[in-house]
């Protein structure tokens, strides 16, 4: 099922790039403009997902004949328990990527480290207090180093 | 050939440099011995922080990086019988076992000579082969260019991932990643979809770090992953075995196999010459080869030393055939050294066939280096065993949160753009859903790096003259075509074949 979605996203987009590339500008000098390479990947790729979708509909159809498939309720179930933890990693790494821009780097980094460690982690007073540690630390040190050594400015946040 | 060493030597003979290139060993080496931290990864983060560096030093950095990194899986491979990278699997075969029957420091030991002297048979190839090379391709037109184009990305294809379909979609899909942003000729900003954030394009190092490091990381956040994770680290605790290295005794032992050492390098160099092929096809390859030819192949997977010497032969050797393409043509094998020829180009230096005549310098610094890591690469898995030993078992819930710091952080620094950011966080996911449906993650990362060169020159070809058909009538250009058409209808063939003989 999922790789038929993929398959078929993947033919949108290759239909999306193949239309926008008609408002690009083109010169006269040249036989191919702007838009004619991704034109052409895009043909391509769109071909490419074509023969996938279509190879995916006939294993799906197969199975359903064979009426060996679990309910899609039980699926889904399935896909969020092992998944959970990604789940939440990718939001906490959304929220953390936000936080830079209002907190700054140092406090974001420091709590983001903790948050994560203890949501993956086990949640004992032992394991908190490396955890913090190391999250200071390595956010102050990749901080200072940067900034000294490599001149790159973090963003700094409404604190400091 | 020989002046381009003299001149290597030349430039990395400094205290700096060889202290920088000792460091990178040691991270290599930290890297690929913790299972879930890949080569793929530690050079990707080692990057940024070569940034404030001069060019050649940079580029020493992570290639001692890389070198430690191959030899790095060894430990848990021979330890704790899990690859600390993909490219360690067959070490595990042979190495694991011996540790087992009570010699794991031979097993060790045996496994480091194998990388290093494999190490210094590759080099040897990639220096002799790569300006020849390089020579050739001064020949080509941007019609070769593309055709060569075209062949690498259909091999790459083909070698990686579950069918050549969807390695060729992945492929297709870094070509069009490439695309957005500022056409390579006129400037035009192209596939913004009125998004600020992809008005500067999608820098290819930031789709490195979410493809590779994120996707990976994801990956091994998934429940009966950590299960397996659990498990096997209940099973063995590699810190409390005890075990000597012998480094002379096994020295000897190496050496009286010249033929398994040889011909797995050998094997490891061409493997690794092939776009998308690494360690992790090399070291299966090289030790089902040694196999076949050992006249006692009962004793393979019983902790046989030959077994431990091809397997680790074979994923060292690849770094100097990785080399060959990369700096010969300015096309990379695998995604590690996709990360050498952006390094290179952050700091100005195009790659490409002239790069040998136009900085020799920067070659003839590969090569030292890749002769210098290999050193260090020796005496510290040598030097550091008992300490790397230690290390093997970093818990996932602490590395996963240190790892997304530092690819944010990596990401930041190459622009100073937090807009990246989302990027490299929509790329994460991205990288995740491929490997998820089995689409190989190789083709996509070379097919973005290659993007803006195939593009360019195919509109070159076509403003020098804009007949289509020289493509064809020009006979290299044409044998590139035709080896890409070959490619692709032979992986269908093969697939074919597997087919019937599992049903049959």
């Amino acid at each position: 099922m999922g790789e038929l979605i993929v398959a078929i996203a993947l033919i949108v987009l290759s239909v999306l790039i193949y239309t926008q590339t008609d408002d690009l500008p083109s010169m006269n000098e040249s036989q191919l403009d702007a838009g004619s390479f991704p034109q052409f990947v895009a043909i391509i790729l769109g071909g490419l997902s074509l023969i996938l979708a279509i190879k995916q509909t006939i294993v799906l159809v197969k199975a359903r004949q064979q009426n060996n498939e679990t309910s899609i309720k039980e699926q889904l179930l399935y896909i969020v328990k092992e998944h959970k933890l990604v789940f939440i990693t990718l939001a906490l790494l959304f929220l953390y990527i936000l936080a830079i821009q209002i907190l700054g780097f140092i406090l974001s980094s420091i709590i983001f480290m903790i948050v994560t460690a203890l949501v993956i982690g086990p949640r004992t007073k032992k394991s908190i207090v490396t955890v913090s540690s190391i999250a200071v630390i390595l956010t102050l040190s990749l901080y200072f180093f940067f900034q000294n050594v490599l001149q790159v400015r973090f963003p700094t946040g409404v604190f400091f | 050939m020989f002046d381009l060493l003299f001149l290597g030597f030349g430039e990395i003979f400094t205290v700096k440099i060889l202290l920088v290139i000792f460091i990178g060993v040691v991270v290599g080496v930290v890297a690929g011995l913790i299972p879930g931290f890949t080569v793929a990864m530690a050079i990707v983060l080692t990057l940024p922080l070569t940034f404030g560096m001069e060019p050649v030093t940079g580029i020493a950095a992570m290639i001692g990086v890389f070198v430690g990194g191959m030899s790095g899986g060894l430990i848990s491979a021979a330890l704790l019988g899990i690859p600390g990278t993909p490219s360690s699997v067959a070490t595990t075969f042979d190495a694991y076992p011996m540790a087992k029957k009570g010699e794991p420091g031979k097993a060790l030991s045996i496994g480091i000579w194998a990388s290093f002297l494999s190490s210094i048979v590759s080099l040897f190839i990639l220096v002799t082969i790569a300006p020849q090379v390089s020579q050739f391709a001064l020949k080509f037109g941007p019609w070769e260019m593309f055709a060569l184009i075209c062949l690498a990305l259909t091999i790459i294809a083909s070698v990686t991932g579950d069918s050549i379909i969807k390695g060729l979609i992945a492929g297709l899909f870094g070509l069009l990643i490439s695309t957005v942003g500022a056409d390579p000729i006129m400037g035009f900003a192209r596939f913004t979809f009125d998004l600020d954030v992809l008005r500067a394009g999608i820098p290819f190092l930031v789709v490195l770090i979410g493809m590779f490091a994120i996707s990976r990381l994801m990956q091994s956040l998934e429940k009966s992953q950590l299960e397996k994770d659990r498990l096997e680290r209940l099973n063995e605790d590699a810190a409390e075995m005890k075990f000597t290295l012998k480094p002379f005794q096994t020295l000897k032992k190496v050496i009286s196999k010249p033929m398994t050492l040889i011909g797995s390098s050998v094997i490891g160099s061409i493997i690794g010459a092939i776009p998308g092929a690494g360690g992790s096809i090399a070291n299966i390859v090289a030790y089902d080869q040694a196999k076949k030819w050992s006249k006692e192949p009962k004793k393979f997977g019983t902790g046989c030393e030959e077994g431990v010497v091809a397997s680790e032969a074979g994923n060292n050797s690849t770094v100097g055939g990785d080399l060959i393409p990369t700096v010969a043509l300015g096309i990379p094998g695998s995604a590690v050294t996709a990360v050498l020829l952006s390094a290179l180009m952050v700091h100005g230096i195009t790659p490409g066939p002239l790069l040998i005549v136009d900085e020799p310098n920067i070659v003839g610094g590969i090569f030292v280096a890749f002769f210098i890591a290999s050193f260090a690469m020796l005496i510290t898995q040598f030097a550091g065993m008992r300490f790397f030993v230690k290390i093997t078992q970093v818990p996932t819930h602490i590395l996963v949160p240190i790892i997304l710091v530092l690819c944010v952080v990596g990401t930041f620094v190459l622009n100073n753009r937090t807009t990246d950011l989302y990027i490299l966080l929509a790329m994460g996911i991205i990288g995740y859903l491929f490997t998820k449906y089995k689409y190989a993650l190789a083709p996509a990362i070379i097919g973005v790096i290659l993007g803006p060169i195939a593009e360019l020159n195919l509109r070159r070809a076509f403003m020098t003259d804009p007949d289509w058909t020289l493509f064809l009538s020009r006979p290299i250009s044409l044998t590139f075509l035709v080896l890409t058409v070959l490619s692709i209808l032979f992986t269908i063939w093969q697939t074919r074949n597997a087919r019937k003989k599992a049903q049959a």
